[in-house]
């Protein structure tokens, strides 16, 4: 079945290799890592002269796909690598690197905010999700309609709040909502729609046309993404960033990865609102 | 005695020229490349089939995590959207085709025809990327009585999709209008017919197949246009109305048989053979939809120059 693909995907390296003497590194996968990585590739294309082809289709699943397929050296995932991935691709020994951290947050328009909600439970979430709240003074808010754009299944974000919200993204009841793709599409949307949550990187969450909910413990207490609560775990929709290869990474692609964790990658990671590798105390973090 | 004159090039003797053999040979791969095609996504699509049977065609749920693949509530928003997109196009298209056509003159007309087409030239993401920015938010305030969820509707989806489609009807329609004989409207202009009179009594009914094999061909286009209908709909699964005459439904989101293939969802289904089956079988039905069209409107062309 999945032949023709592989047919595809090897046609595609072989004229990539005629193409260019040197190694041309491709990486795909999550918006979220993309972000940061594509900013470390500009450097390096400018000092070092590597040749890297960055793209970010179809999000952390985009990433599984297209280094399981070959299709990419590199795929960036803004998730754990789950054992349901490994098992879509048997014959790819799937390395991870974790290279940083980054908060998920609920974002809400700014009438949503001025109305007053601050925060959320994990209940209120739920009952969103599933449709017995749908208006925002059922939260705590004012007098309007929620109108949630869901996530699309498949981006790293999604599993994120799935897993915080129902401890794993396969209980995830039936839900139906619009849903948005990547980072930019669920910003704009939420900042022009009345009454509009979505779930978002924090680091995206300006402060001025989309804002970020914290999240209210079973205890009432309240959690803001701040490094701290991410690293203490107490903020319930942290979430790594990875790059994951076929195998130990060599070459190029070695040298990118090695890039991400050093002091430059972590001056980038800093500047996107991420955590960096050393505040998590990453292996090869310098 | 006659002499034979001189052959300086020699007509091909046998009947498979060099000509006719290369023609034979491509025509054979294009065909080969679309059976081998259709015979893929059937056997892809397979295990769907087998799985869900018509309720595919005929169930509006869809819900991969609990193994539903309903295509309705798609078939329904595809529908919805082209309609929408034809209201758009088919008068503007037509209207300016009869004005550059028949009231124009013939460099007008050519400077009306070109601009049109530049329209044609636009890649579909920018206008989606502008009906993100502006269509969306235009539809959502235009609608505020009727208080719309968002400004992410069929409603947008089919606008946007209007404008892209608007080309293809128009500089088709209006080589249809050009086609019709001079003669014929000088004829009618001697019975006494004033211009407009001619436009409606002769040009318009000779010129009939080929502006319906123009809207045929625009709604090909809007039946397959995925990245810009993908950005304004909304995306929302199962919207499938219980009265399909309501018009409330085409100012919600909802889902194209492209918004679907387009999404995220194919990463998912990839390595999951009954959800990645049924992704093909969308395809395949977006393929027979679009296929349908085009067939019936290259029947028409021709059968109007025959």
């Amino acid at each position: 079945m999945k032949l023709p693909l592989r047919l595809f995907a090897a046609l595609a390296l072989a004229l990539a290799g005629h193409a260019s003497a040197q190694e041309l590194l491709k990486i795909n996968g999550s918006t979220t890592v993309n972000l940061a990585a594509a900013e470390a590739a500009e450097q390096l294309r400018a000092e070092k002269g590597m040749k890297i082809q960055i793209d970010s289709q179809g999000g952390s699943s985009g990433g599984v796909s297209s280094c399981g397929d070959g299709l990419a050296q590199i795929g960036m995932l803004s998730k754990p690598l789950t054992d349901e991935d490994r098992a879509k691709y048997p014959k790819v020994n799937f390395v991870v690197t974790q290279v940083g951290a980054d908060a998920v947050a609920m974002i809400v328009s700014k009438d949503v905010w001025d109305g007053g909600v601050r925060s959320l439970s994990r209940k209120q979430m739920q009952d969103i999700y599933e449709g017995r709240a749908k208006n925002w003074k059922d939260v705590g808010g004012h007098d309007q309609r929620i109108v949630f754009f869901n996530k699309e299944p498949g981006r790293g974000t999604w599993e994120t709040f799935a897993s915080w919200a129902y401890g794993n993204p396969k209980k995830a009841p039936e839900a139906n909502f619009p849903e948005v793709g990547a980072n930019e599409e669920a910003r704009n949307k939420v900042a022009t729609t009345r009454g509009a949550m979505s779930q978002l990187s924090a680091s995206w969450a300006d402060g001025k046309t989309v804002f970020a909910l914290a999240l209210r413990d079973d205890d009432g207490k309240i959690w803001e993404s701040t490094p701290e609560n991410i690293v203490s775990g107490k903020y319930g929709m942290a979430r790594p960033l990875n790059l994951i290869t076929n195998g130990e990474p060599t070459g190029a692609a070695k040298e990118f990865i090695a890039y991400m964790l050093g002091e430059r990658g972590a001056v980038i990671m800093k500047k996107n609102g991420y955590m960096t590798p050393k505040e998590l105390g990453l292996p090869g973090a310098k | 005695m006659p002499v034979a004159p001189p052959v300086l090039f020699a007509a091909p003797r046998t009947r498979w020229g060099i000509t006719r053999l290369s023609a034979y040979a491509f025509s054979s791969l294009a065909i080969g490349a679309v059976i081998l095609m259709v015979t893929l996504f059937v056997i892809q699509s397979w295990p769907l089939w087998k799985h869900a049977g018509w309720g595919f065609l005929t169930e509006p749920r869809w819900f991969f995590r609990r193994q539903a693949f309903g295509s309705l509530a798609m078939i329904y928003g595809t529908f919805v959207v082209s309609l929408v997109a034809l209201a758009v196009a088919l008068p503007l298209g037509v209207g300016s085709a009869v004005f550059a056509s028949e009231y124009l003159p013939p460099r007008g007309r050519l400077a009306v025809k070109v601009i049109i087409e530049l329209l044609a030239g636009i890649p579909s993401v920018v206008y989606g990327l502008l009906g993100i920015l502006f269509l969306r938010n235009w539809v959502y305030g235009a609608l505020k009585p009727f208080d719309p969820a968002s400004g992410d509707t069929l409603l947008t989806a089919g606008l946007l999709l209007g404008v892209m489609v608007l080309p293809t009807i128009m500089t088709l329609s209006d080589d249809a209008l050009h086609g019709v004989p001079q003669a014929q409207r000088a004829a009618a202009r001697g019975l006494g017919l004033t211009r407009t009179e001619t436009v409606f009594a002769v040009s318009l009914p000779q010129a009939r197949p080929g502006i319906i094999a123009a809207t045929l061909l625009g709604l090909g286009r809007a039946l397959g246009e995925t990245i810009a209908v993908f950005l304004v709909v909304g995306r929302q699964d199962n919207q499938f109305p219980a009265n399909v005459f309501s018009l409330r439904p085409w100012i919600e989101s909802g889902q194209t048989l492209t918004s679907k293939l387009g999404s995220s969802e194919i990463n998912l289904a990839y390595g999951a053979p009954l959800h990645w089956a049924a992704m093909i079988a969308l395809g395949l039905l977006l393929l027979a939809i679009v296929g349908a069209c085009s067939v019936i409107a290259d029947l028409l062309r021709h059968r109007r120059s025959a």
